[in-house]
């Protein structure tokens, strides 16, 4: 078959990152907040919010870094809004996510509607281009997939090297994780849990915010209602095939990247097969990783629960 | 303290959510006019299918001094109870607008007999329920003989919204459009299973311009944006569906089907009003003003004179009715 020839594995590489972009920056942000003890469902809403500012930013200024900075506030304003909700009210931090989802969806096509009317015309804005890196994009079959991309593509990597070091190797990390894990313990040992949990939420959104910008301004250059189409619950599963670690939250959204891809290149093959088996694949595929990887999975102990310092 | 707090942010954010809802919905108040309402499966604003929908409402709302209202994103589940809500009210005409509104109408429009119930691409009926069927196969065939025409690597690609009936036809047509052009004609298609996932409709393009496609189509409403971005971005060409988009990528889109839903709810409101309406399922094409295609715009001078003829001597062969587009509405290989 065709499709197994050299430059077609290449296109689909480069098919794979680019749909595993979005969800994997989103799915690290998510990995930050869970392990600092708060489950934000809200990653829809976070990325909706990135990718209309940003939209909206570079449609006003057409201006590609002020559409990344509105992206990131845009996502920092929802998932600060969420851990208000549950660190200072402390709510139930499941409803709350899914509460923001649904206002964010809309909220962003309320400000759309305002903004451009009723219309048959399709708001536009020049996307941002492809970088191609000079040496590493020469290596065969997985040098153009990843180093002749977009630079949020770049940014990702660089994200999970950071993210890497910053869980492993400082003390932030260590923080991080006592915070999640005990957040008692924590407060005693002099931590200010609400602080550290403020700045997981910030680089929650920070991270979110940049997937969802990527999808308004890199790869479709246009805003539409509820343009994420629920990506950022695939991110939400990322995190847990991912296992809280930044390598693996890429590896997983890799994976559903490449089996939405290949599901759409299977289906131009032309094949007796319907349609919607196609659309379930990447989702059988989630759940038969997930299946493989029961019992090694470990949950900050103190996730989704509100940290009450008079209380025991 | 805190709880007050929260309880009245939330009842902010409800007031402010309601007070959105408002503003959208109902457009005019009158005590007897003809009340209309549309149940849409998405946005109205989504330049593609139910905007033209929308579009028609508007129209039928000028013309005829109608009050009118409408429901955006109502999904299947939904759809029972949007159709019911509305009866409830008193509205004398309900429109659904897509096939999966055809059951649900006839299902609420046995409780509610005075009312008239409508679904657009449907097949079902009942005496208060008519099911307006556009031939959008007849736009879909040309679409398929423009494309084949064009694409200088003999492989083209159509993307399809969800494989339902309404969609289907499109795409065989087009299948058989392009074969009758150039018999050896690769034509790659994939179905994304959603009207609105943007993104996934500009991969789904996007891996067959991978694959060697040179025109990209697509009937997938609001997800069929993103295969005329790919095409843009590839610098390849594309054509449009449901109206004629060619503002989306001036240079990218060659033409476009155009399905007339003005025309279709503008037929049913007059039948109301007229006190004709009756249920049944309705064909409308070409020959009805209902079913087209788009003008060629920036292509005019950029397609074949050849080929612009074969497309107006099929055209008017469908017109009079010499010739029949086969209506297939389950998929091929």
């Amino acid at each position: 078959m065709e499709i197994f020839s050299l430059t077609l594995i290449t296109t689909f590489l480069a098919a794979t990152v680019r749909m595993a972009t979005p969800i994997a920056l989103a799915g690290l942000g998510e990995t930050i907040s869970e392990r600092a003890g708060i489950s934000n469902l809200g990653v829809e809403a976070i990325m909706l919010s990135g990718s209309y500012f940003s939209f909206w930013a570079m449609f006003q200024y057409s201006n590609p870094l002020f559409g990344l900075l509105f992206g990131i506030l845009g996502g920092i304003a929802v998932s600060l809004l969420h851990a208000w909700l549950s660190i200072y009210c402390k709510a139930d931090q499941t409803i709350a996510g899914l509460a923001l989802n649904f206002l964010i969806l809309g909220l962003t096509s309320f400000l759309f509607l305002m903004q451009f009317g009723q219309t048959t015309t399709l708001p536009s804005i020049q996307t941002i281009g492809r970088m191609e890196i000079p040496l590493l994009s020469k290596i065969p079959v997985i040098g153009q997939a990843f180093f002749n991309q977009d630079p949020f593509v770049y940014m990702l990597l660089l994200f999970v090297v950071l993210i890497l070091v910053l869980f492993y190797k400082t003390e932030w990390g260590v923080i991080l994780k006592a915070v999640g894990e005990n957040p008692r313990s924590a407060d005693t040992a002099g931590l200010n849990v609400k602080k550290v949990r403020y700045t997981a939420a910030i680089a929650n959104g920070l991270l979110g915010g940049l997937g969802g910008a990527y999808l308004s301004t890199v790869k479709l250059g246009f805003f539409q209602e509820n343009l994420t189409s629920g990506k950022g619950y695939i991110a939400l599963v990322a995190v847990i095939l991912g296992r809280r670690n930044p390598v693996g939250v890429l590896a997983a959204a890799l994976v559903i990247g490449s089996a939405e891809a290949l599901q759409i290149r299977l289906q131009t093959l032309g094949s007796n097969i319907p349609s919607q088996l196609f659309a379930m694949f990447p989702y059988l595929v989630t759940i038969l990783v997930l299946l493989f990887s029961i019992g090694k999975s470990h949950d900050p102990a103190a996730l989704g629960v509100p940290y009450e310092r008079d209380k025991r | 303290m805190k709880k007050t707090l929260l309880v009245a942010c939330l009842v902010l954010l409800l007031g402010m959510t309601a007070l959105m809802a408002a503003g959208t919905k109902e457009q005019s108040v009158a005590a007897d006019k003809m009340k209309v309402a549309l149940i849409l499966s998405g946005p109205a604003n989504d330049q593609g299918w139910n905007a033209v929908a929308f579009a028609g409402l508007k129209e039928a709302e000028e013309k005829y001094g109608i009050e009118t209202a409408y429901s955006e994103n109502v999904g299947i589940a939904d759809s029972e109870a949007a159709f019911r809500d509305y009866a409830a009210q008193g509205y004398d005409l309900i429109i659904g607008h897509g096939f999966q509104y055809g059951d649900p109408a006839v299902r609420v429009a046995a409780q509610f007999p005075k009312a008239k119930f409508m679904a657009i691409e449907s097949n079902a009926s009942s005496d208060n329920v008519a099911s307006y069927v556009m031939a959008c196969e007849q736009a879909g065939y040309l679409m398929g003989m423009l494309s084949a025409s064009m694409s200088k690597t003999g492989t083209i690609g159509i993307v399809g919204g969800f494989e339902q009936p309404s969609i289907t036809k499109v795409l065989e047509a087009y299948k058989l459009g392009a074969k009758a052009v150039n018999p050896s004609i690769k034509v790659l298609e994939a179905y994304v299973s959603s009207f609105t996932d943007v993104a996934l409709g500009k991969e789904a393009a996007l891996s067959m311009a991978d694959q060697g496609a040179d025109v990209l189509s697509h009937c997938a409403n609001q997800a069929g944006t993103g295969v005329i971005k790919a095409a843009e971005e590839r610098g390849l060409l594309a054509t449009g569906d449901s109206y004629d988009q060619n503002s989306i990528a001036p240079s990218t889109v060659m033409a476009s089907t155009v399905y007339s839903v003005p025309a279709v709810v503008m037929t049913a409101v007059e039948k109301v009003q007229s006190g004709t309406y009756e249920g049944g399922v309705y064909n409308l094409g070409m020959k009805d003003g209902v079913v087209d295609i788009s003008g060629y715009n920036s292509f005019e001078d950029k397609i074949p004179q050849a080929v612009k003829d074969l497309i107006a001597d099929t055209r008017a062969k469908i017109l009079d009715g010499s010739f029949v587009v086969p209506l297939i509405e389950t998929r091929t290989n």
